[in-house]
């Protein structure tokens, strides 16, 4: 049983980005282009080098996290619209760390991990404070924190961290105080890939354990899946609002760290970073399954980078790669209609199964 | 899940051994020239389309073959993807408009040594300021904008004869800062020597301190306007926009205000319903020109690599439009002889607050 419902939304995800990618075929093909060179192209410029791989996990990292974070809050019932925000106030905690703590490099980690996600956190705790006191609805309360970071950071970074010349972004952070590392640099031949990586992936694991296995994950998903239902259980949805924000911020808090001091060096005022979005899109292809957020947010990570490629191959413009993301997500949206479909598929080749060993399945069928 | 891992690894490996073949030359024959836009589009009006134009106008002298890409971000990391993109293409010609350049062309010198670079506005260095390095695979462009803000001060103080006069800039960074003082030492200039009567006070001299925000500019300039100001200068993008619209307005209510343009000829922004534009004449400094004389020196094998090149009255890099429907003969002529004195050394603009300026 278990399996059956995991296939199902692999299949529905799967089934979302190939009528996404059909979809961005047949644009091409109405600006006259070829849609099998476009896509090629597409996908060189996210894998055709160690170097262009390094990109784009380094562009997943951030994506994972950021998806993961949404996905999280999705599991318990809420919608994290603010991981741009948490994003954003991450970052600055990572960067302060990165300006201003010199540490032996496993310590120095620790701390910069452990401020990057108490600031997101901060920044989360707030919507899911007020959600849970004054039932004030997360999306508008976090779409508010986003903005209150994006001018706090506005205001902070000029005075505090100010490059020599630009008003516009911090100081550089020295290469050896970012996330970057020798190694890591050495076998993809440069580029932005960090540490980042095992952070997000041990993200992964962490959430997927508690989810699934702590008392935790499980009120978490029972305030989710039914908030009243969970309250008469006795369970204290308060409570678990309150720390479901707190979790999701601080997951968009390390995605700002990976961001703002791995893949960039810098953070910069009057930005609001896009991927704090993208990452509704990673966390509903992923189903909101921690392991399914992995997945697509490399695939994301490999269209992002792959884009410019594309553009500087052919002369598709670099939109056709947001489209696809967009049709994918509008695909995921209306998954409701590929489960029908996938089951109507079941069902007919359990049907077909069953006429030909008449007696043996009938207790199997029943069940569906 | 495993098989789903599994597959994956095995789709990202088979991915990397067929998309890992190096990519079939096709016969070279034009020089591929590409360019990496700096925040906001190429339509600007302004930076990125002055640059742009130039590289456009080459291609269709059949000189060369064309491509910008816009990055997803303005951080040094999506200008070297950029970059890095372009060069994989076979784009080895790159042109950056924008000192935000400055440390992502000082890190590409380096990785693509066999990539030429232009850089406008600025010069390669590191990213903390301790080391500027050119190689000579990169040139850096300058201006003289304090020059050009003088030519353009000089004259809408004829063309107006009195009145006030103020400036909104962008952000306080070099190249806007000396548009400004420029523009004041041509208005003082004139004041003193050409029997005009301008006022000049000092809350009609600010920076926004962004280049894209484009309803602050819209304020700005009504802010001014409605102090009695007649004439604004807007060095300042999108911010400018805002500036000109306001004036717009105005002039489509009957006040008489005008804009000073930036960059390019910003003419055509101008133009109202009528026909007639509420923009006086325009500060430029030829960016089409760096951009399509870098690429004529390249293919004539001149390319000054490791040089850093200003542009001034000296060397016509920059100046008021050739066509001002505006100003009137007498005052562009006179500004013409103002012109030949820079380009003399018998004026001499100062690319500095000093003398009593506003900053």
């Amino acid at each position: 049983m278990k399996v059956r419902i995991k296939s199902n939304a692999f299949l529905i995800a799967v089934s979302a980005v190939i009528l996404g990618l059909i979809a961005g075929g047949l644009l091409m093909l109405a600006i006259g282009s070829n849609p099998f060179t476009g896509f090629y192209y597409l996908f060189r410029g996210g894998l055709m080098s160690m170097e262009r791989i390094g990109n784009t996990i380094a562009t997943a990292i951030t994506l994972m996290l950021v998806g993961l974070s949404v996905a999280f809050a999705f599991k318990t019932g809420l919608f994290n619209i603010g991981a741009s925000g948490q994003m954003l106030v991450g970052g600055l905690c990572a960067t302060l760390v990165a300006h201003y703590v010199f540490l032996p490099r496993p310590l120095y980690l620790v701390v910069i991990i452990t401020a990057a996600f108490l600031g997101g956190a901060a920044w989360g705790i707030i919507p899911g404070f007020l959600k849970a006191k004054f039932n004030v609805h997360e999306v508008v309360a976090t779409i508010m924190m986003n903005w209150i970071a994006y001018w706090s950071v506005y205001y902070f970074v000029p005075i505090y961290l100010k490059a020599p010349s630009l008003e516009t972004e911090s100081r550089s952070i020295a290469i050896s105080q970012t996330l970057r590392s020798p190694w890591l640099s050495k076998i993809f031949g440069g580029g932005y890939i960090n540490v980042g990586i095992f952070v997000a992936i041990a993200a992964v694991f962490i959430l997927k354990f508690i989810l699934d296995k702590t008392t935790l994950g499980f009120e978490l998903k029972a305030v989710g899946s039914n908030r009243f239902c969970a309250e008469y259980a006795g369970i204290k949805v308060n409570r678990n609002v309150i720390i479901s924000m707190m979790i999701a911020g601080g997951l968009a808090g390390l995605a700002g760290m990976t961001y703002y001091t791995g893949y960039s060096r810098n953070i910069q005022i009057g930005v609001l970073p896009q991927m704090g979005f993208d990452g509704i899109a990673v966390a509903l292809l992923g189903a909101s399954n921690p392991i399914g957020v992995l997945f697509s947010a490399f695939f994301f990570g490999i269209l992002q980078s792959g884009k410019g490629f594309m553009n500087a191959m052919t002369e598709i413009p670099p939109e056709i790669a947001d489209t696809i993301i967009a049709t994918i997500i509008y695909f995921t949206a209306t998954s409701v209609l590929f489960k029908r479909f996938w089951d109507a598929v079941g069902r007919r080749s359990k049907a077909k199964a069953l006429q030909n060993q008449e007696q043996a399945d009938g207790e199997g069928v029943s069940h569906e | 899940m495993k098989k789903g891992i599994v597959v994956l690894c095995v789709l990202l490996l088979l991915g990397s051994v067929v998309f890992a073949q190096g990519q079939a030359d096709k016969g070279k024959k034009l020089l591929k020239v590409g360019m990496v836009t700096d925040a906001g589009t190429i339509d600007d009006k302004s930076f990125n389309q002055g640059t742009w134009e130039g590289i456009l106008k080459a291609q269709a002298e059949g000189l060369v073959e064309a491509k910008y890409l816009k990055p997803s971000g303005t951080t040094e990391a999506d200008y070297l993807k950029e970059i890095g993109n372009l060069y994989d293409a076979g784009y080895k010609f790159i042109i950056t408009p924008g000192f935000k350049f400055e440390t992502t062309i000082f890190e590409a010198q380096d990785k693509y040594p066999d990539a030429k670079f232009v850089i406008l506005d600025g010069e390669p260095h590191s990213a903390d300021y301790s080391e500027f390095r050119i190689e000579p695979n990169v040139v850096g462009v300058y201006w003289a904008e304090h020059e050009s803000g003088f030519l353009a001060g000089i004259a809408a103080a004829l063309q107006m004869k009195k009145g006030s006069f103020g400036f909104i800039g962008g952000m306080e960074v070099p190249a806007v800062q000396k548009f400004n003082w420029g523009w004041q030492q041509g208005l003082k200039y004139a004041n003193a020597n050409l029997g005009t009567n301008i006022k000049m006070d000092s809350q009609n001299f600010l920076y926004q301190g962004t280049f894209d925000n484009i309803a602050a500019g819209q304020q700005l300039a009504a802010t001014m306007y409605d102090r009695g100001v007649n004439v604004i200068f807007a060095a300042a993008g999108g911010v400018g926009v805002g500036a000109i619209n306001e004036a717009k307005n105005r002039v489509t209510a009957g006040k008489d205000v005008w804009i000073v343009g930036v960059d390019v000829d910003q003419y055509p922004e101008g133009v109202l319903p009528s026909g007639k534009s509420i923009i006086l004449t325009s500060a430029m400094k030829y960016l089409d020109r760096a951009s399509y004389d870098m690429i004529v020196h390249e293919l004539a094998g001149t390319f000054p690599g490791g040089e850093i090149l200003h542009l001034d009255a000296t060397n016509d890099g920059i100046g008021i439009p050739l066509e001002n429907p505006n100003l009137s003969a007498d005052v562009e002529a006179k500004v013409k002889e103002m012109y030949s004195k820079l380009k003399s050394g018998e004026i001499v603009v100062a690319d500095s607050p000093d003398g009593g300026l506003f900053k």
